[in-house]
């Protein structure tokens, strides 16, 4: 990895382009996109369907590559490294909540929650002690044995919350975190999101149509035809 | 212990799926275990059908076993009874039989027969027959109890058919002597007896040695069974005897069971495919029930991905799928042949005559260790291979496209 190019800069993209080949013809999602998003910021991602959130997004959460340019994540140039070296990354430094919530349906709330910390090597006490301090921080802490069947959608959405917060994840990546919720699930969603960022100076980057997380922004980013606005 | 407490959760999904999985497993290792058991069970009574009717080993003159004699007993042992003390000294020879080969034409006076006789030890001979020496009437021979005692015969089930003779029937023997001429005496039948083979049955003839000596003109035994305390120290104790006896030659056993060589290749041949067949049964039911677990789970992957899960842990969740499932289904067939094995036993069942014989045999399975651990494992390693194999394609995908995946 190289060294850090900017100690403020949670994301870097600098000069990064995105096509998709579809039918043997390079459809471009992203158009040299230059963009720096600060340490901290809650900065929500909008624009219309197909204009490029999600490529974004996918890009900033280390999930997809960029065609050419460079992208640092909390100041660690990122291009030039293996799939390997990009899943650890994304293990220690990332956290996802996603529009379907993705929660292994197998694993109780509390298994979900520790899965990620499981991952990077946390001896169980700690783990245990992480978990249910985030579990209550989300409000679901007398729901850890439950399976994801058994909550509604915005429970769902909060253990998926507190499973990208609970490792103290430097940034945190959401891909329409209240489209599938009714309104009031999607207010305290926000509201959680919103405080669990400030709290521990997490930057949250939010793909959304959904105003009110543009209420409750730092900053707006807006893309159209992959080009940022 | 976390992957692998997932591994048994993941299994647990579809129950109805992990279950028909388990039991095809099971099935197939049930079959490779039964039949693999029935086939230990044949070979080990061959073996001891053979044994038995040879002797572990068989010492005679260096070159009885590949030259024709010009005149009968002319490569007979002529120390065979200094021969039988010697070995009888060593405590993992069991005894040492004598046996007179001989041949000629046997006759109720109204017709005859060719036949094939034994000269025999009666003091010891049919007790190591055993089971495999059934008497249809009369009684064994006994030993002569002086040069006066009467000459008796026993004869093969279907010449005694053949020559109308029941217990106490006088017959002649007739064959050429050591010094080319012919000989005949008057015997009495003293049992009918059957070897299970009707082709031997039709010509089989069993007297005393000392009657086949008078009858050839002749102190020698054409060769000298040698029965052992246990099968497994035949190749030590040949050595053993060809190092002290340079001037002998010595057969095994196994060197003489044609049958029991032909039948071992045929059924290791039969087995061996129906156990492939059913490794690749087992390989294509593990490897359908993952193929579908990872298409519906490619969503769930792309997120473990996300997470920072390595493909490689990945893959090892789906190994350790595949081999709970193997394992579950190789418990399962264990149960299941055991139990197989255990009501053969009970129920008494028997097998159909095999070719060329007339009686048929115990339906046993045989429980065997080695081959149940080998099943076993190859069972679990064939499940193990068959999920990690289909887990490859679970994180080929690109983890964009698995977490699109509908």
């Amino acid at each position: 990895m190289n060294a850090p190019t900017s100690r403020a800069a949670a994301v870097t993209l600098d000069g990064v382009p995105k096509a998709y080949v579809m039918g043997g013809n390079p459809v471009p999602a992203l158009r040299d996109v230059n963009l720096v998003i600060d340490a901290g910021d809650f900065v929500a991602l909008t624009g219309p369907s197909g204009s490029g959130k999600s490529t974004l997004l996918n890009l900033c959460g280390l999930l997809d590559r960029a065609d050419s340019g460079t992208i640092a994540l909390d100041g660690v140039d990122v291009s030039g490294l293996d799939s390997d070296q990009l899943t650890v990354l994304r293990r220690e430094r990332l956290g996802f909540v996603f529009q379907s919530f993705n929660l292994v349906p197998v694993m109780s709330v509390y298994e979900n929650v520790e899965f990620p910390l499981f991952l990077q090597g946390m001896p169980e006490a700690q783990r245990k002690g992480r978990v249910n301090r985030t579990l209550a921080r989300v409000g679901l802490d007398g729901f850890a044995k439950r399976r994801p069947d058994e909550l509604s959608g915005g429970q769902r959405q909060r253990v998926a919350i507190a499973r990208a917060l609970v490792k103290s994840a430097r940034v945190v990546i959401a891909d329409e975190p209240t489209a599938n919720l009714d309104s009031v699930n999607a207010a305290q969603v926000v509201d959680l999101m919103r405080e669990l960022a400030r709290g521990e100076g997490t930057t949250c980057i939010i793909a959304t149509h959904d105003p009110r997380l543009s209420d409750h922004r730092d900053r707006v980013v807006r893309l159209v035809d992959g080009v940022l606005q | 212990m976390k992957w692998l407490l997932l591994a048994f959760k993941n299994v647990g999904r579809n129950r109805r799926r992990a279950l028909i999985t388990i039991v095809i497993t099971a099935v197939g290792t049930a079959a490779i275990l039964i039949g693999g058991g029935f086939a230990l069970y044949t070979y080990q009574s061959l073996q001891e059908s053979a044994a038995r009717d040879s002797g572990h080993l068989v010492l005679a003159q260096r070159d009885y076993f590949d030259r024709e004699e010009d005149t009968p007993m002319a490569l007979g042992l002529p120390d065979y009874q200094a021969l039988k003390l010697e070995l009888e000294r060593d405590e993992r020879v069991r005894v040492a039989l004598p046996r007179l080969q001989f041949s000629g034409l046997i006759s109720n006076g109204d017709k005859s027969s060719v036949f094939i006789g034994a000269g025999v030890d009666a003091r010891g001979e049919f007790q190591v027959k055993g089971p495999f020496l059934k008497m249809l009437g009369g009684r064994v021979l006994a030993p002569p109890d002086g040069p006066d005692a009467p000459l008796e015969v026993m004869v093969g089930a279907e010449l005694a058919k053949q020559l109308k003779a029941t217990p106490g029937t006088v017959l002649t023997l007739l064959s050429t002597t050591t010094q080319g001429s012919l000989n005949a005496l008057d015997v009495t039948v003293r049992g009918i007896f059957s070897l299970g083979v009707p082709e031997i049955d039709k010509r089989a003839v069993y007297v005393t040695i000392e009657t086949a000596q008078k009858l050839l003109l002749t102190d020698r035994a054409s060769q000298l069974a040698i029965y052992l305390d246990r099968t497994e120290n035949t190749a030590t104790m040949r050595d053993e005897i060809l190092a002290r006896h340079p001037d002998r030659a010595i057969r095994t056993w196994e060197d003489q069971a044609y049958y029991y060589v032909a039948v071992r290749a045929l059924y290791n041949r039969i087995f061996g495919l129906l156990g492939a067949i059913m490794v690749v049964i087992v390989l294509f039911a593990v490897s359908n029930t993952m193929a579908m677990a990872v298409v519906e789970r490619t969503r769930e992957i792309g997120t473990l991905r996300a997470l920072g899960t390595l493909p490689g842990q990945i893959m090892r969740v789906f190994a350790m799928e595949g081999w709970v499932i193997g394992s579950a289904g190789a418990l399962l067939g264990v149960l299941v042949a055991v139990g197989v094995a255990g009501l053969s036993l009970v129920a008494g069942l028997e097998m159909p005559p095999p070719p060329g014989r007339s009686a048929g045999y115990p339906l046993n399975i045989n429980i065997d260790g080695t081959l149940y651990v080998t099943a076993v494992v190859t069972v679990v390693i064939a499940s193990t291979v068959a999920a990690w194999l289909m887990s490859r394609q679970a994180v080929r995908k690109s983890i964009v496209e698995a977490l699109t995946h509908v």
